[in-house]
């Protein structure tokens, strides 16, 4: 084996263990800036980053990366001569370590990505200049706070709609304005019931269990999601007297283990599952075959077996699930350096920070999240002397909190900062010649406007929160990982963006539609709603074609002519609407036949990667569907919906 | 591979041998995971014309490329003999669809030529040598332009 394949064998760990080192050094700068203003040097936090950067320097030799090295050597000798007393830790020596520590993450990222290694000549000069100075300022405390807070347990609503109902008024509308005026709704998904009509199953907190039974006339039936499967707000030591040995993971019993492992593993239960959906269904046509008693036990033998899967396929997922701190941990540090070079003070809470979620998404909400913190304490927090004046506390709170509800994983970002105004956002916007519904924007259209590329509330860029064109790419890297993303917001009264997003996208729950002769999956999480419309209540307007939906136009698609499929002209027709406010899309299916758990493979290959298919999956007969990327299909038409609803 | 060795010490490779539209084609074998009966395969819209569309084989979905089609030639619906070869390559796995498949061969590297101009047609661009044994012609694939992207390649 020559040098670099040598090299290259080993550069996997090497990342996963820089990794953790810098997640450590990160963690550790942090405990020092609050130890600043202590008389007594703390010398455990500055042994804990002294051996963090060492190792660094050791790894980074082995694989031969000799900027990271470096850079970690000096940082290293900084920290020696401050724990032997012949350097003074002084705020720009801390400036100057935090600084170094980006830069050498960049490195190493950059050598991952086969980038560019950025230059570490200005951290090497910064070294340079201010190891050895000596003067001792006051630095004021770490922004970080970590509290706990207790969520209120989630409750399942299910609304099945019937003939009588509509006739008295009670349409999904009423139950869903019901709902939302008294507690909040996670999350609405319709599901097919079992003799093929189609109920609204809500996941709502905060409405009183006695509230819901009132409305058990009205078709609505309720059931609390209990501790463990629901909310799970985890407690978090707020690490206020720094004791290393408390916040850096020990050498406990953890498995590294490569992703593609578990990805495998998790293919061969996905295996199991349709075996076993395709042993039943052969089962099924041999019962009146089989002796009754005999019968009995085959099916005893199949539930259990079904059972003992469905705990497989839960432990399996487990092992994927890592928590949400990942994200959280970072953000301190962005909101300090922001707060600073704004001149803003602002108090960070994290909550549920062991919430867990799978590795393949955290991976993906990073910069999600990143990017609405860096708005929070940008655009959201006043600077203290506003605070002050709008009597609030001088010092802003940005609060991140992550929780469990049943399936889903909930990341709010908020802060009790100026807030938005929804009738300034909506002049601006009308302004700009935007064709807006007329009246108050509700939340969610608020949502698309700040969302559409390009739109600002602030005239100025600044370098932390870009040029407005961030809300859109965070709003569809969420939906892309089938979540959804909500706000509330008010004049003075703080914004909240709410990410809800699926715990793992292996296996997940799908309508199965039908055009023409083929069949396709579509993920439930990307369904808002399911209708059944007129044919002749299809209006085309220009090359685009729509539907009057709840008393508003909804532009809709063809999924037959999207995809060129041959079908006869029905007189009804499914639409399977996808966004929400302006961003709705409906699609257009012959019908739709019922909801099932889909194993998702990927399709990934350059062959078949087409718009609108995100994988394959198979029903348990054999045969393979495809799985539709219902956000991906109406990605062009949702951004041009409001000129198309405007058309009008 | 010399002009002068003797054929005793030249490099014998297996390949697979399979045909399309009547002509013999060959891959060697190390290229192809394994063969396997044609079963159903779910057509993916708005994909290239010569995608037949995807399959199951062990587990994974593999796209499926119809030779046929590739070559320039008509579409037929996969008679009983069709067999798809799923070939392996930069960490893709790919279905190719054959009229028919036959045989393991072994071809001694000195029996390979490169293709000439009496090789002809869209199939010409895909050839990256010509074998003849016992008075057969033999082409011998060059995958990684069968499995590209492009709808052809230009000659």
């Amino acid at each position: 084996m020559d040098q670099p394949d040598f090299i290259a064998s080993f550069m996997g760990d090497y990342y996963a263990e820089s990794e953790e080192h810098l997640a450590t050094a990160r963690q550790q700068l942090l405990l020092l800036e609050a130890a600043m203003h202590d008389d007594e040097l703390p010398t455990a936090i500055v042994d804990e980053l002294f051996r963090s950067f060492h190792s660094l320097k050791g790894i980074s030799a082995m694989v031969e990366l000799r900027e990271a090295e470096q850079l970690a050597h000096e940082m290293e000798s900084c920290l020696a001569r401050i724990r032997e007393r012949r350097s003074v830790l002084t705020p720009p020596v801390f400036e100057t370590l935090v600084s170094a520590t980006n830069v050498l993450e960049q490195v190493i990222v950059a050598r991952r990505e086969g980038a560019a290694i950025p230059s570490i000549d200005q951290p090497l000069a910064q070294f340079n200049a201010v190891c050895g100075a000596s003067s001792r300022q006051d630095q004021p405390p770490a922004t970080s706070t970590v509290r706990t807070h207790a969520v209120p347990l989630p409750i399942r609503v299910t609304f099945t709609p019937t003939a009588d109902l509509v006739a008295r008024g009670v349409k999904i509308d009423t139950i869903r304005t019901r709902l939302s005026d008294i507690g909040h709704i996670e999350r609405v998904a319709p599901q097919v019931t079992k003799d093929g009509g189609i109920a609204f199953e809500f996941l709502v907190t905060g409405i009183p269990e006695d509230t819901l039974r009132s409305w058990r006339d009205d078709g609505v039936t309720f059931e609390v999601i209990e501790e463990g499967a629901g909310l799970r707000p985890v407690d978090m030591p707020a690490p206020s007297h720094p004791r290393p040995t408390d916040t850096t993971p020990g050498p406990a019993n953890y498995v590294r283990v490569d992703l593609g492992r578990l990805d495998d593993l998790m293919r061969f239960v996905g295996d199991l599952v349709v075996s076993r959906a395709r042993l039943e269904d052969t089962l099924l046509g041999v019962e009146s075959y089989v002796p009754a008693a005999i019968w009995r036990t085959l099916e005893e033998h199949t539930e259990s077996i079904e059972r003992q899967l469905r705990d497989l396929r839960e432990g399996v997922m487990r092992v994927r699930l890592v928590p949400v701190s990942e994200i959280f941990r970072r953000m301190p540090f962005v909101v300090r350096d922001l707060a600073r070079d704004a001149g803003k003070q602002v108090r960070l809470e994290l909550v549920g920070q062991s919430t867990e979620i799978d590795k393949f998404l955290i991976e993906r909400m990073m910069d999600p999240v990143l990017h609405l913190v860096r708005n929070a304490v940008s655009h959201g927090i006043e600077s203290p002397e506003e605070r002050v004046t709008a009597g609030k506390r001088p010092d802003g709170t940005i609060r991140l909190v992550a929780s469990t509800i049943g399936e889903s994983v909930v990341i709010e970002v908020s802060d009790d900062g100026r807030g938005m105004d929804a009738g300034a956002i909506a002049r601006r916007a009308r302004d700009a010649g935007l064709d807006l519904p007329p009246g108050e924007l509700d939340s969610q259209a608020l949502l698309d406007v700040i969302c559409l590329s390009g739109f600002s509330t602030r005239d100025e860029a600044d370098r932390a929160s870009g040029r407005g064109i961030g809300m859109s790419v965070v709003r569809d890297s969420i939906q892309e990982l089938s979540g959804s993303l909500s706000v509330v917001t008010g004049p003075g009264a703080g914004t909240t963006f709410r990410a809800v997003l699926p715990l793992t996208l292996a296996i997940t729950d799908a309508l199965i539609v039908h055009v023409g002769s083929r069949t396709f999956a579509v993920p439930q999480s990307a369904v808002q709603e399911v209708a059944e419309i007129d044919c002749a209540a299809v209006r085309a307007i220009e090359h685009n074609e729509l539907v009057v939906h709840r008393g508003m136009p909804l532009p809709v698609v063809r999924l037959a002519r999207l995809f060129g499929i041959d079908t006869p002209e029905r007189p009804r027709l499914h639409v399977i609407i996808v966004g929400t406010g302006l961003g709705a899309v409906g699609i257009l299916v012959d019908r739709i036949s019922g909801q099932r758990e889909i194993v998702v493979k990927t399709l990934d290959d350059p062959l078949v990667n087409v718009t609108g298919i995100s994988g394959a999956t198979e029903l348990g007969d054999g045969r393979l569907v495809l799985i539709l990327d219902a956000i991906g299909l109406t990605r062009t038409l949702r951004h041009r919906s409001s000129v198309i609803r405007a058309a009008v | 591979m010399s002009t002068n060795e003797t054929p005793a010490t030249t490099n014998v490779r297996p390949y697979i041998l399979f045909s399309v539209a009547g002509t013999t084609y060959a891959l060697p074998s190390d290229q192809v995971r394994h063969m396997e009966m044609v079963g159903q395969i779910t057509a993916v819209p708005n994909a290239a014309p010569f995608i037949e569309g995807v399959a199951f084989s062990r587990g994974r979905v593999v796209p499926v490329v119809n030779l046929r089609v590739r070559f320039g030639f008509e579409r037929e619906a996969p008679g009983i003999r069709a067999r798809l070869l799923i070939v392996e390559m930069n960490n893709r796995q790919i279905g190719l669809l054959a009229d028919s498949a036959r045989e393991f061969v072994s071809i001694a590297d000195h029996l390979i030529h490169p293709p000439n101009d009496a090789i002809r047609g869209l199939s010409g661009n895909y050839v990256s040598g010509v074998a003849t044994m016992d008075e057969r012609i033999i082409l011998i694939l060059n995958m990684t332009p069968l499995v590209d992207t492009n709808p052809d390649v230009a000659a």
